[in-house]
């Protein structure tokens, strides 16, 4: 596969040349002295400056809208980064640390700062794979078992290494799975912070379920009241909620448009759009106004014939994306004409909130967090995994299932028998694809494409 | 002069080649691996060539299909395609009933699930570890200073087949030169080595799901005392397929190129 020379292709330079302008103006604001300060202090901060080459890699032979749309949801990955960056100076008194499945919104409502742990276990593999696999033998050499998903023990390498702003407390939960859990343990000890727990039921979508979740969710402002400056504004929760429902109008519209075919878009397009603006940002005005315009993207592309206009295996991929090989969708694109049309840490139930009263809306934050992707995947009885699966497969009229089978992840690899006995049973084609999600040396870009070639070529018929 | 097709699979420890016309197979060979697949293919070929007295290369050849591990260096195919769909053609082709098929190659072992032309429906592999494959015979039958058909005899005369623990070949390896030692007999500790295959055959089999037939293709399914013991193990039939088993992924690879020669994509 010959690759378009990106690096001197205009929409490529064009892109390169936004996002530097970006991460230039941290010189700004927060200031020269300040930016340096921070990244000798949080040194991950400089793997924003690889954001080009991963871009490159994305863009791959993309062309026309598709190629365009990939340079904007990078660009605008960047702005998200850069704005966390900026506040870990403006608003360092009022961090409080997340775990991916606690809501942000709430914490963006009491005036506070959040900041997701989980966030540089995602982004590091896919910007500088090398530097969190410093990260994650720097947990193992301390104690974490080398067996636990590589996601926390970056988390816990880099507390470890004091590169996490310190927090006034953390708010963290019993989900996804018992690695991440452990990794609390470790970071709590490590930084002293106090740390609150949200409990998900087993059965979350029972009422009963959710009910029990909304307490959960009190008792978490309560905590949040006792130990950070922050309050509680209902009026400031209404608006995020507000701002939400609009930005997953946009979403819900963007995912109908993508059932077409050829899609429109897909991939880490989808993806990271909804990774950046739906998990870790939900309720801001930048994240409707990102929706908003991948729904014109979207649009377009449909006039100009499709992302893909050849397209021709749609693919439903399970489990979060190859963080390590982020550019397995543009290769396998033009080597295969697939698309990735949907992907498991997209795809969400998404209620519109009812922001009726401080209980409705605590009502469905409650149900999108606990139905949400990782939370319904990872814990429950498993009957909600599959529900969601092959409704997707179904929905999304997928031609194949990529399972990317993270060794790391206990929940799923427990869950692999009975994934190939029920897509055995529907003749939907599997590909499970063993590798791991932080580590490349576990199994390296190459291993993947491997597995994807004999699948494509042995099962698929390409 | 009639037209030929050729399917050539560079393995791990043979080079196979089979020749096929419009109607049968017309000629085999089997040749060790040389340390550059290119060169077994070559040998592998010239020995089935010579077999044919019309064809003087394999150039005359209508389409040339190269298979197994070392495939992609063999640079005269017209076409080099996995051994996985190979084998299933070829098992398919001899018995279409055949819907499990194991391939148990030198250094690796692969469940295929088929359909009644042999393509693939799933597939399963093992090609990071030697256990379950060949090379995990060869190192037993060396431990005993026996020659690999010896050694598949050997089990049959078992009446309390040892348990052998170890699933890797090397740590397996140590625990039969243990049981050695302790003068336990050695047909029980080969029927035992047995058992420890048989079990990790059946383990990436049932990954694709089992269904009837079942087969074995490669090397190893020339080996009598573990077909005794799979078909012992098995709820569904073990088909005994009348070819030999380690030319079936060579045959795949000679049906495929008369599918692609005479219909290119």
């Amino acid at each position: 596969m010959s690759i378009l020379p990106y690096k001197t292709d205009a929409t490529y330079l064009r892109w390169a040349a936004k996002n530097l302008l970006r991460i230039s103006f941290l010189g700004v604001d927060p200031g020269p002295v300040r930016i340096l300060q921070l990244l000798k202090r949080y040194p991950w901060v400089s793997a924003f400056l690889k954001v080009n080459k991963l871009m490159g890699r994305l863009m791959g032979n993309r062309r026309g809208v598709y190629r365009e749309v990939t340079g904007y949801i990078l660009n605008r990955f960047v702005d998200v980064f850069a704005d966390i960056t900026r506040d870990l100076d403006r608003y360092a008194d009022r961090i409080v640390w997340h775990e991916d499945l606690v809501p942000p919104e709430v914490i963006y409502a009491m005036g506070l700062n959040p900041f997701m742990v989980e966030m540089l276990g995602i982004v590091l593999p896919l910007v500088d794979v090398a530097q969190g696999e410093r990260l994650i033998d720097e947990a193992e050499n301390a104690g974490l078992p080398a067996d636990t998903c590589t996601l926390p023990r970056i988390s816990v390498g880099l507390g470890l290494k004091k590169h996490l702003p310190p927090p006034l407390c953390v708010v963290t939960s019993n989900s996804p799975c018992d690695g991440g859990m452990t990794s609390y343990a470790f970071l709590e000890e490590l930084y002293h912070a106090p740390t609150f727990r949200l409990d998900m039921p087993y059965r979350y979508k029972d009422p009963e379920g959710i009910a029990y979740y909304v307490k959960e969710m009190k008792k978490m402002i309560a905590f949040l009241e006792e130990h950070t400056p922050g309050r509680m504004d209902w009026d400031r929760l209404r608006a995020v909620c507000e701002e939400r429902n609009r930005a997953t109008a946009y979403e819900l519209e963007l995912w109908e448009l993508l059932r077409h075919k050829p899609a429109p878009l897909g991939s880490d397009v989808v993806f990271l759009g909804h990774l950046a603006f739906a998990l870790l940002q939900p309720g801001r005005p930048r994240s409707t106004q990102v929706f908003k315009q991948l729904l014109e993207f979207a649009k377009e592309s449909m006039r100009s014939g499709g992302g893909l206009p050849d397209e021709k295996y749609r693919v439903l991929l399970w489990n979060p994306p190859t963080l390590i090989f982020p550019e397995l969708f543009s290769w396998s694109e033009q080597e295969y004409r697939t698309t990735m049309v949907m992907d498991m840490l997209t795809f969400n139930r998404h209620p519109i909130i009812d922001t009726s009263t401080p209980d409705t809306m605590l009502h469905d934050l409650a149900q999108i967090f606990m139905q949400g992707p990782m939370a319904q995947h990872t814990r429950g009885p498993v009957e909600y995994f599959f529900e969601d699966l092959f409704f997707i497969h179904e929905h999304y009229s997928t031609d194949t299932i990529w399972m990317a089978g993270h060794i790391g992840c206990k929940n799923t690899q427990a869950l692999l028998g009975m994934m190939r006995e029920k897509c055995r049973r529907r003749d939907i084609p599997l590909l499970i694809i063993e590798y791991d999600l932080g580590d490349s040396r576990v199994v390296s870009a190459d291993g993947i494409k491997e597995q994807v070639t004999m699948f494509m070529k042995t099962v698929m018929g390409a | 002069m009639p037209k030929y097709w050729a399917g050539c699979d560079v393995g791990s420890t043979t080079g196979k080649a089979v020749i096929i016309d419009d109607s049968k197979v017309v000629a085999t060979s089997l040749v060790p691996s040389t340390l550059d697949p290119e060169k077994t293919a070559l040998q592998a070929l010239k020995a089935a060539i010579d077999q044919v007295p019309d064809l003087e290369s394999h150039e005359a050849c209508e389409y040339l299909v190269g298979t197994g591990y070392g495939r992609l260096e063999v640079p005269f195919a017209n076409e080099n395609i996995s051994e996985i769909t190979c084998h299933a053609v070829g098992a398919c082709h001899l018995d279409p009933s055949i819907r499990t098929l194991v391939d148990i190659g030198g250094q690796d072992l692969k469940a295929i699930a088929t359909s009644e032309d042999g393509t693939v429906k799933e597939f399963a592999m093992n090609d990071k570890c030697a256990a379950g494959t060949g090379r995990f015979f060869e190192s037993m039958a060396r431990t005993f200073q026996i020659t690999l058909q010896e050694f598949s005899q050997l089990s049959l005369k078992s009446k309390n087949p040892t348990s052998i623990t170890a699933q890797c070949s090397v740590f397996a390896e140590s625990e039969v030169v243990s049981l050695i030692a302790k003068k336990t007999l050695p047909e029980d500790i080969a029927a035992g080595a047995q058992q420890a295959v048989a079990r990790r055959v059946l383990a990436m089999a049932r990954r694709v799901g089992i269904n009837p037939k079942f087969a074995i293709s490669g090397g190893c399914a020339k080996n009598e005392g573990l077909l005794k013991v799979l078909e012992k193990r098995l709820d569904v039939p073990l088909a005994r397929i009348d070819f030999d088993p380690q030319l079936i992924g060579a045959l795949g690879a000679a049906l495929m190129a008369k599918r692609r020669g005479s219909d290119p994509i």
